[in-house]
């Protein structure tokens, strides 16, 4: 048996190697490892990068939360990143109709702003969650074709019918009046979205410890025969699941459309989406990790524009990170996996 | 039978083999000769599999010594035991379903032409199939045949590759009867050839048919070998149980009551789309056993499920307790009282990575008391466990444990404490369809699983049995209907029929024309 020791000690591991393995491309085309990493650290140690780390953080935390219920239930969720698009979608929705036809008070436009992005988020995850338990379609591919189809729907618009009229012809909405923006926490640099993220994951870990729905995600998630055999229902238990996953992501979208950018504009998200799906894994599908796990990870998005800006490394060089960190983590689970079979052959 | 040292084929000394928490060969001395047939008894767990997996190269020895023909041996893996002339038939089939016989026989020969000639190949087979008395087309393909035909492949397969140390992993549990005795046939046959013979079984009958000496492990390790003359029933099962073994089990006559479960006319498909069940039609009546009997895949997996609702049916009727439930899905079954002991604990009736308390409650948690409206009450689910483990004794360390740290006979009994004990309220299950429910179990889990059987009969419960092992079925059935192709071919008591009638309907050769409900 693996401990949770080893286990803990080979996540690490994997990130470690990342950084050696990062810090020698870094070396590679010409830049200072240690200047690269110095800027890194300072994201975290800055107030007012830390602010704009925990900003960035957020969508990754709430998108994290999740695919965590999603890759409970043994559903391979892809899709965060189309469904953050979505999420944005609604959200700006909101607030171009509300500043459109001023039938919208400010007090209500931050919850009607959330209980869409949630709505229209969750009904674009219920797509594949349909097609799997109707046709047993593979869900990787449907979300994964999904996210095109949701970003590019977000440009259309954006360089479209959303475009600010006076905007100069930049694809870009109107700027958010400031009741739709995600306020700061008094007296800190840091987003309130933050708490969001702490109350989400709690009830994340409540549904799925403490509800039958969550009972029954685990259920599926651990043997699909043994679901069947209890009497519950894979059609029922894949729409609840996937509109709480996606739900949650397209909260993500309306994070960074209030809390980063203050309005809608094309690629928003830089894969984020993509990015908690890595987050999922290092925090072992536990949404207490999950939050500081995400929250890091944002700090990663800010460093590589840090990155960018003082050592003109390409974005793409933290993309590179985050990706080896995913593909030292994966590696890792399979050789954990691997301990596990030799006990296996006890006959 | 010539025991001289220049006979011998295989010795496997002082051989330790262990797995994390599990010494699973401690010790142990093997010898195989030329021209005998080795029967290696033992339980579940006693390590059998372990020992011939290591003489086949698929694990490799912690300690000890391996000699072929005299000779000391690495074996490193399957392909260098066949080298040796070590050949292993599996109790799993390992072929490939879409491909030829020829095709799977001939797979992995290293042949020094470079172009398969199939057809030679083809003509060969055939030659060493009727050299032992078998008929096979070789271009039959694999799922088109009998699980005693595909058997037959495992074995020519073997003999094609030139082995003359030949190691069968339990190779009757998927035979019938006369399959059996057509297989004892051949494997004489072999031996008379001068090949040696491992024969790996828990069975006791097939000791004595087929065997020359005997080798009984228990926990590990070798506690005796023997040849035949020397061996008696009795003496066998108490080295191999390790304690003396009652042969009986005692069963009280009760009057059936009322029926239970109803099938009329049903119909029902198979996983792959094809008609499984073509016209059953039976009744289980309260304080009744009704047993299954027919080779694995002849229709069982999908008549129990029918009778628990996880099937729907294309045409007939299912009653229960006199109401109509035709397809109205597994949570109906489960609330007019119906048990279901799965064929697969591990896959099927248990999840195995979630504990031992939320496994008590898998078919019941969303009932009173153990949920409210969308919330679980874990403390009565923790108490409802804590009472489950002590009356079905469950060995676990709390019940808060993982199931998959459990033994195969715990996990088992865990499935048996929640179908049969399980109901909420504390009410006795209406119906029981039990599937193989001793499969892969130790003789002390066996025993213990068949008498709570009977003792919920005596309480009132129907039970539905299907099992693949006929001495079970005789011992505890009131009646026996032997199920051939989706059909039932008659229902008999067992003490007005014998093993010879049930082998035949099995393999629909006989067919009852009046069927007694």
């Amino acid at each position: 048996m693996v401990t949770r020791w080893v286990s803990v000690a080979v996540s690490i591991g994997a990130v470690l190697l990342a950084v050696f393995v990062t810090a020698m491309l870094f070396w590679a085309i010409g830049r200072d490892p240690i200047e690269a990493y110095a800027v890194i650290v300072h994201v975290f140690v800055d107030p007012g990068l830390l602010g704009e780390s925990m900003a960035r953080g957020v969508p990754i935390v709430l998108a994290t939360l999740g695919l965590i219920v999603a890759f409970r239930m043994n559903f391979w969720n892809i899709g965060a990143e189309g469904q953050i698009y979505l999420g944005m979608f609604a959200a700006t929705g909101v607030v171009l109709w509300g500043a459109a036809s001023h039938m919208l008070p400010p007090a209500l436009m931050m919850p009607t702003m959330v209980v869409t992005a949630f709505s229209v988020g969750g009904i674009w995850g219920l797509i594949p969650a349909f097609l799997r338990a109707k046709l047993q379609v593979n869900e990787v591919l449907t979300t994964l074709m999904m996210n095109y189809i949701a970003m590019l729907f977000v440009d259309y618009l954006v360089y479209g019918p959303w475009k600010d009229p006076h905007g100069h012809g930049f694809p870009l909405t109107i700027p958010f009046p400031d009741y739709a923006l995600i306020p700061l926490i008094p007296g800190t640099t840091i987003t309130s979205g933050v708490i969001a993220c702490v109350v989400v994951a709690i009830l994340v870990y409540y549904v799925l410890s403490r509800t039958k729905l969550g009972y029954e995600i685990r259920v599926v998630g651990e043997s699909a025969s043994a679901a069947r055999y209890a009497g519950i229902s894979y059609m029922q238990v894949a729409l609840l699941g996937m509109l709480i996953s996606a739900g949650l992501a397209g909260l993500g979208g309306l994070s960074i459309v209030s809390g980063i950018i203050g309005r809608l504009r094309p690629r928003a998200s830089p894969g984020y989406g993509y990015t908690a799906i890595i987050v999922a894994f290092l925090s072992e599908l536990n949404p207490w990790i999950a939050v500081p796990a995400g929250l890091i990870f944002g700090g990663l998005v800010t460093a590589g524009e840090a990155l960018q800006a003082a050592l003109r490394i390409p974005f793409s060089g933290i993309q590179v990170f985050q990706a080896l960190i995913f593909l030292f983590v994966i590696t890792g689970e399979f050789l954990k996996r691997y301990s596990l079979e030799v006990s296996w052959g006890r006959r | 039978m010539d025991t001289s040292p220049s006979k011998k084929l295989v010795e496997m000394r002082d051989i330790v083999k262990s797995f994390p928490g599990v010494l699973a060969n401690d010790h142990v001395n093997f010898t195989l000769y030329r021209g005998e047939i080795h029967a290696l008894l033992g339980e579940n767990g006693a390590g059998k599999t372990t020992l011939m997996n290591i003489l086949y190269g698929l694990y490799r020895p912690d300690e000890g010594k391996i000699l072929v023909r005299g000779k000391p041996v690495k074996i490193g893996s399957p392909a260098d035991a066949l080298h040796l002339g070590i050949g292993m038939v599996h109790q799993h089939f390992k072929l490939i379903p879409p491909h030829t016989v020829v095709e799977n026989v001939i797979l992995g020969l290293k042949s020094p032409r470079f172009k398969l000639d199939v057809g030679r190949a083809a003509h060969e087979i055939s030659d060493l199939a009727s050299r032992y008395g078998w008929k096979i087309n070789p271009f039959a393909r694999i799922w088109q045949l009998s699980a005693g035909e595909k058997q037959m492949v495992e074995i020519l397969k073997v003999l094609y590759h030139g082995a003359d140390i030949l190691i069968l992993d339990e190779p009757t549990s998927v035979l019938t009867p006369q399959e059996t005795r057509g297989l004892f046939e051949s494997l004489k046959k072999m031996r008379e050839e001068g090949k040696g013979i491992v024969f790996i079984t828990h069975k006791l009958e097939e000791v004595f048919a087929v065997g020359n000496r005997v080798t009984v492990m228990r926990k590990g390790r070798v506690v005796a070998t023997m040849s035949m003359e020397k061996a008696t029933r009795e003496e066998l099962a108490r080295l191999m149980v390790g304690r003396p073994v009652l042969f009986r089990l005692e069963k009280e006559s009760v009057e059936p009551g009322r029926p239970v479960l109803q099938l009329e006319d049903v119909h029902a498909l198979g996983e792959k789309g094809v008609p499984a069940l073509r016209g059953i039609t039976l009744i289980v009546r309260e304080r009744e056993v009704l047993g299954i009997a027919g080779v694995t895949g002849n229709g069982q997996l999908e008549l129990a499920e029918v009778a628990t609702g996880l099937r729907k049916v294309t045409h007939g009727r299912v009653v229960v307790d006199g109401v109509d439930v035709t397809n109205k899905g597994p949570r109906a079954f489960i609330e007019k009282g119906i048990a279901y002991i799965p064929a697969e604990r591990q896959r099927e009736g248990l999840v195995i990575g979630m504990n031992v308390a939320e496994n008590l409650v898998l078919r019941y948690y969303r009932y009173e008391p153990f949920s409210r409206r969308a919330v679980i009450n874990w403390r009565m689910v923790d108490e409802n466990a804590e009472k489950l483990v002590r009356k079905f004794e469950i060995v676990t360390p709390n019940v808060r444990e993982t199931t998959r740290h459990l033994s195969g006979g715990n996990q088992q009994k865990v499935v048996v404490a929640r179908e049969l004990g399980g109901r909420p309220g504390g009410k006795t299950p209406r119906l029981v369809v039990a599937m193989y429910p001793t499969r892969g179990l130790d003789v002390g889990a066996t025993e213990y699983v068949r008498k709570t059987l009977l003792r919920y009969r005596e309480m009132g419960s129907a039970i539905f049995l299907v099992s693949e092992d006929l001495e079970e079925i005789f011992q505890l059935s009131d009646r026996i209907a032997v199920i051939f192709e989706g059909q039932i071919m008659g229902v008999v008591r067992p003490s007005e029929t014998s093993y010879e009638e049930v082998g035949l309907m099995m393999a629909g050769a006989k067919r009852l024309e009046e069927i007694p409900a």
